[in-house]
């Protein structure tokens, strides 16, 4: 009995011990001891800026590797009014074709060696070797060759003088280390174990990954470019939708980018600690028609061939409706292939307006009737029928194809719902097998993403219905190699017109991104081309520092 | 006994050749193109797709891609994964604790809960308790294993706080706990994943031991047991329980694959960095060598689990031992 009291009494002091030494050390003095916990339903495959291709990716990229200088708050990407530097301190155009840039000596990479212009000229080696998969290889296509002039100087040399060479130049390529990457096969760079424990130039260094759970970073005290506002961010991976909100609501995390569905943002507006931050993305979202049959895609696809048949269906589908029901007040209708945040964008453009009596006259004028009476409508042998590919994995792309189909239905149109596994809908759409498709497409700053997605040089890539017009090719050349802005616009605002026309696809909204955001977060603000490169400076407020923030980094 | 467990094991080799054979080609019949990528915007190039598929062997043949695998499996080799690009055994290992700690408290939660409720229903048959009881492991044998999941999480950690609402261990300070305080954090973030699949389990245990429970009670060695004047407590515990376990054994078998299914659900609710989750996004992103390496890995474990279930039939029941199969 004394034993067995003995041993009660030993285990409750090791216990009490224990729990003793649960509480980690907490310390932390100043302006910069902010823990942000951003939360994440998706995981990078690796941290290697050429392979980034999802925005976790990219976010978590840019922080550990920065670019040579950034397109600045107004969004220009003409010559080099308005961007601000950043690893590169100055830069000047020696001639039309050749642009110098001079490194700021402060830069380091995390190991503490010297930013340099080698480290440059291997970016750019790494990132135009088709051997790495760089998905954005195209848009270096015009640079010939970078190369250092000495330790800090870079040169840029151009096949070609146009108006976004250093935009070209600047915004596509995070700079890498050539002391640590330079000896490795560049086909090999993805499978190095550099890709999982990267050593950066940017305002945060990679601390460890615990695969299938989160990623930390702590901020480099040291920065050239000053202090980040947050002394250790990590990112955590959560894939259920909601866990992802509870975990915002439960204060387990600062920060989710996007909140999925209405219901949930108003979960997080209504909780007195959170806030939401409404901010541009680039995204469009539309149904493209194939222009191909996709049973054999060198002939004309039988319905969608007929550009007052695509022109009818547009007619019928009301935009506004859609987005509403869709988005709610998170969304706008589209009036083409471009969001309000391209400096291209005007709204007055042609667009095809929602008109379903003038879309069941056109349907009628081409022939289509329905003399058996079961709803639609037929031209000979032939039914007003079409399957659309949707990915499964997107809630709002399936609920806007049910909207779509009521609405089609309405006109006599059947649009039947095929909904694929995301890689099996890829498969689809890049190989031309499909009748219509729902995409959401995101371009970047740039209105040449825009061209690259709707260009007859598209096909096989971006343009999946394969939409072709030699007049719309041509004036978004013009566009996109005049010097001048205004004649700029003018000639996206002709190529619009043209699209529109043509009707390659229904323009259906470009959503507003949603971000929960704890308010103990301040200096929020998330530019649309990458709404994550301003995190460095976001900071947690002095007076709302809680323990998560005190506990001392490894 | 060595020779049967040698036997076994070559049959368990057999198996799980099976399982990867028939892995490997489903998973390459399955629609899609692991390396054909338009998410967000981002095509690759046919080019690059045709350099990349190449270099992972997907030109061949698919027999001459077979064999090629089987020998590297044989050499140890799982190959690397497409979308991590590192080698498929240095993803698994990872992974497969943070699967096997959760999978292992289930089925301890399973068995412990289980077969203690069952055989209170069992000793007490058509009670209140017994009727209560049966409503309640039906009710929770009935729902769905995510839903439950769902419930637990926005009761006890969204609603009362008391656990974290995902993850395998804090993400800031875990490094500077005592090894006791690791432990403690370890488990607060277990209980909830482990009590969802455990409780599902458990309900089918319950039902299984109930009725293994009342089978034995009716035996003639516990009616002489209850001659002899023993008291009910040694009766039940003493005998009926002790003998109504056996069949349970064989649940413990077949647990192992119910539990790895399971977990991909509990993982993918609780953000557990674990196996499961792992091969439904390799299967989603059509990751042939990640699919068919953790099909190895999981035909291994759950031919183990039944071999191991064997065992301890043996240990129990030494009528059931194969060097007394001869005699019967």
């Amino acid at each position: 009995m004394k034993r067995t009291r003995l041993k009660l009494t030993h285990g409750l002091i090791a216990a009490f011990l224990g729990l003793m030494a649960c509480e980690p050390e907490l310390s932390c003095e100043g302006n910069w001891c902010g823990t942000a916990i951003m939360a994440s339903s998706a995981e990078p495959e690796a941290l290697l800026p050429p392979l980034a291709a999802y925005d976790v990716d990219l976010a978590l990229g840019d922080l550990l590797f920065w670019k040579l200088a950034d397109v600045g708050p107004e969004s220009n990407t003409f010559g080099d009014d308005g961007f601000v530097p950043k690893l590169a301190e100055a830069w000047d155009f020696e001639d039309p074709t050749t642009i110098r840039f001079q490194i700021n000596p402060q830069a380091r990479w995390h190991d503490g060696t010297l930013v340099t212009a080698h480290d440059v000229a291997f970016t750019y080696e790494v990132y135009t070797d088709p051997a790495v998969g760089f998905s954005g290889r195209s848009r270096l296509a015009s640079i010939a060759s970078v190369t250092a002039r000495d330790s800090l100087t870079a040169i840029f040399v151009f096949s070609r003088h146009y108006p976004e060479q250093f935009f070209d130049a600047v915004y596509h390529m995070r700079i890498l280390p050539h002391h640590l990457l330079g000896d490795v096969s560049h086909g090999e760079l993805i499978s190095h174990p550099f890709a999982r424990s990267p050593v950066g130039n940017g305002p945060f260094r990679f601390v460890r990954w615990n695969a299938g759970e989160m990623i930390e970073l702590a901020g480099d005290s040291t920065f050239f470019a000053g202090r980040p506002g947050f002394r250790r961010i990590v990112w955590r991976f959560v894939p259920d939708p909601i866990a992802i909100v509870s975990q915002l609501i439960a204060g387990e995390a600062d920060y989710l980018s996007y909140i999925p569905g209405i219901e949930n943002i108003t979960r997080v507006a209504e909780h007195e600690d959170l806030r939401i931050e409404q901010y541009d993305v680039g995204v469009y979202n539309f149904m493209g028609f194939n222009m191909r049959d996709p049973e054999d895609t060198s002939r004309p696809h039988p319905l969608f061939a007929s550009r007052d048949l695509r022109r009818a269906i547009s007619m019928g589908v009301d935009r506004e409706a859609l987005t509403q029901a869709v988005l709610g007040e998170y969304g706008r209708p589209l009036v083409g292939p471009v969001t309000q945040s391209l400096w291209v964008w005007t709204d007055d453009v042609d667009q095809i307006s929602f008109d379903s009596a003038g879309a069941r006259q056109l349907l009628s004028e081409l022939g289509w009737s329905d003399p058996d009476g079961d709803d639609v409508l037929d031209h000979g042998d032939r039914r007003l029928s079409f399957e659309v590919i949707v990915p499964a994995s997107s809630a709002l792309r399936r609920r806007t194809a049910v909207i779509l189909q009521d609405q089609l239905k309405q006109l006599g149109v059947e649009m039947t719902i095929n909904e694929l596994e995301p890689t099996v809908w890829n498969t689809h759409a890049m190989s031309g097998e499909f009748d219509a498709y729902l995409q959401s497409l995101a371009h970047d700053a740039s209105p040449g993403s825009v061209a690259e997605a709707w260009t007859s040089t598209g096909i096989g890539g971006f343009n999946a219905v394969a939409y072709s017009n030699p007049r719309f090719d041509q004036l978004v050349d013009e566009a996109t190699t005049t010097f001048d802005r205004d004649t700029a616009r003018t000639r996206w605002k002709q190529a619009l017109n043209v699209i529109n026309a043509d009707v390659p696809a229904v323009w259906l909204f470009t959503p507003i991104g949603v971000a929960g955001v704890h308010d103990r977060i301040e200096n929020v603000t998330m530019p649309w081309d990458e709404y994550w490169k301003s995190i460095w400076t976001w900071r947690v407020a002095r007076d709302q520092v809680i323990t998560r923030d005190l506990i001392a980094s490894n | 006994m060595t020779r049967f467990l040698a036997v076994r094991l070559l049959q368990g080799a057999a198996i799980v050749l099976l399982v990867v054979t028939l892995t490997f080609v489903l998973i390459r019949l399955a629609p899609g193109d692991p390396f054909q990528r338009m998410v967000e915007g981002s095509p690759a190039s046919p080019q690059l797709i045709a350099q990349v598929r190449e270099r992972a062997g997907l030109h061949l043949p698919i027999h001459q891609q077979y064999v090629r695998y089987v020998a590297n499996v044989a050499r140890g080799d799982l190959g690397d994964s497409f979308s991590e690009r590192r080698p498929v055994w240095d993803a698994i290992r990872e992974r497969i604790p943070a699967t096997f700690v959760l999978a292992f408290t289930a089925l301890l939660i399973d068995f412990v809960l289980g077969i203690s409720t069952g055989a209170a229903q069992g000793a007490h048959p058509r009670s209140r308790t017994d009727d209560a009881l049966t409503t309640a492991t039906l009710t929770l044998y009935s729902i769905p294993v995510f839903w439950l999941g769902v419930v637990l999480m926005l009761l006890f950690s969204l609603n009362l706080g008391w656990f974290p609402i995902e993850g395998s261990k804090s993400s800031i300070g875990y490094d500077q706990l005592s090894i006791l305080g690791r432990i403690l954090d370890r488990l607060h973030h277990l209980i909830l994943p482990a009590l969802t699949l455990g409780l599902v389990g458990a309900a089918g245990t319950a039902r299984y031991q109930r009725a293994a429970m009342l089978d034995a009670i009716r035996q003639n060695f516990v009616r002489s047991a209850r001659a002899k004047g023993l008291t009910e407590r040694v009766v039940i515990f003493r005998h009926a329980l002790r003998n109504s376990l056996l069949p349970t054994i064989t649940l413990f078998g077949l647990s192992f694959p119910i539990l790895l299914s399971g977990s991909v659900l509990v993982e993918t609710v609780f953000g557990w960095p674990g196996l499961g989750r792992f091969v439904v996004e390799a299967i989603e992103n059509r990751d042939y060598p990640v699919v068919t390496g953790s099909a190895i890995v999981t035909a291994t474990v759950v031919v183990l689990g039944n071999l191991l279930a064997d065992v301890l039939y043996w240990v129990a029941d030494p009528r059931t031992r194969p060097e007394t199969w001869s005699e019967g």
